[in-house]
C-alpha cells in the first residue's frame, strides 16, 4: 500500500467525542503504513488534541460548523491537515503551555497542554498561513522512520 | 454514538481507597472523577490510588481533571498514585509533568505496594 501518493478525506461536526473516529480511522491506516504501535498511538493522541483545539477554539463547539481533515499519504510519509471554520484565530505563538506547576497553583487553567503534546509527540506541526476568518489550518507530519523536529512545511 | 462513557467506582482495599475509571477520561468525566474524589476524601481518605482500568483514550482535557484532583490532595496533604495506564499514557502523563506529583504505576498491585511503604513510613515517623 502507499507506494504513490493518496489523499484521504473526513469531514465531521464540531462536536466533542467525533474526534475518536477519526483517531481510529487514522490510527488504522498508520498501522497499514508500518508505524511501530508506539508511534500509532503518538499519532492518534497528537490528531485528537488538533481536532480538540479546532472543535473548541476554531469552531467554539458550534456543532454545524464543520472539521476537516486532509491525510495524505507516501511511501514514508503521512500528513495531516485539520482544518476548521476560523471563528477563532490561532496565532502559532499559542504553542506556549503554561507549566504543571502554574497549573496546580491556581496561576493558569488546568487546560491548554494540547499543543504542547502534539509538538511532542509528531515530527512536524504548526498553523499553516491563513486570515483572520478565513479558518486555521494546523498541520502535523509523522514519517517512517522518525524524523523528529524538523520544521513545518506544506 | 460518541458519547463518552465513563464508569467510575470506589473501593477500599487495605486502608487505601481506590477510585477505578473504566472508559474515556475526557472532559465528560469531570463530575464522576471529581465527585468519587470528594466521596473518598469525605471518608477521610488519606492515600488515595486513580486506577485506569481500560481507559483507551485519555486526551489533555481528561488530564485536566486529574490536575484538579492533584492540586486538592496537595492541599488535603493526601497521597495519591495512578495505576493502570498504558505505556503510552504513562508517557503522556510525564510529558505534561503529572508524574511529578503523582507516583505511576502500570499495576494496581505495585501502587498498592507503594503506598504501603508510605503508610508504614509516615507510622514510624509519628513513634
Amino acid at each position: 500500500m502507499a507506494q504513490t501518493q493518496a489523499t484521504i478525506e473526513l469531514i465531521f461536526p464540531s462536536q466533542l467525542g467525533y474526534e475518536k473516529i477519526a483517531r481510529e480511522a487514522i490510527g488504522t491506516l498508520a498501522r497499514n503504513m508500518g508505524f511501530d504501535p508506539e508511534r500509532v498511538e503518538d499519532l492518534r493522541t497528537a490528531l485528537s488534541e488538533a481536532c480538540i483545539n479546532a472543535i473548541e477554539h476554531g469552531n467554539q463547539r458550534q456543532v454545524q460548523r464543520r472539521i476537516h481533515i486532509t491525510c495524505t499519504i507516501s511511501r514514508n510519509r503521512l500528513v495531516l491537515v485539520i482544518s476548521d471554520e476560523g471563528l477563532r484565530f490561532h496565532p502559532s505563538q499559542e504553542i506556549e503551555a503554561a507549566t504543571i506547576e502554574q497549573k496546580l497553583a491556581g496561576l493558569a487553567s488546568a487546560r491548554g497542554m494540547g499543543l504542547m503534546l502534539i509538538e511532542q509527540l509528531v515530527d512536524e506541526c504548526g498553523f499553516l498561513p491563513s486570515r483572520p476568518g478565513q479558518g486555521n489550518r494546523f498541520r502535523l507530519a509523522m514519517y517512517n522512520p522518525p524524523r523528529r523536529h524538523g520544521s513545518a512545511s506544506a | 454514538m460518541i458519547d463518552d462513557e465513563l464508569k467510575v467506582t470506589t473501593r477500599q482495599r487495605d486502608g487505601i481507597w481506590i477510585i477505578d475509571l473504566e472508559g474515556d477520561v475526557t472532559t465528560f468525566a469531570e463530575e464522576a472523577i471529581t465527585g468519587a474524589y470528594e466521596g473518598v476524601t469525605k471518608e477521610g481518605a488519606k492515600y488515595i490510588i486513580i486506577n485506569s482500568r481500560q481507559s483507551d483514550y485519555i486526551n489533555s482535557a481528561g488530564i485536566a481533571i486529574l490536575i484538579g484532583v492533584v492540586t486538592e490532595v496537595n492541599r488535603q496533604a493526601q497521597k495519591l498514585a495512578i495505576s493502570g495506564l498504558s505505556p503510552h499514557f504513562q508517557k503522556i502523563f510525564r510529558m505534561v509533568g503529572l508524574a511529578q506529583y503523582a507516583d505511576i504505576f502500570a499495576t494496581e498491585e505495585e501502587a498498592i505496594a507503594a503506598m504501603q511503604r508510605h503508610q508504614q513510613a509516615a507510622v514510624e515517623s509519628a513513634q
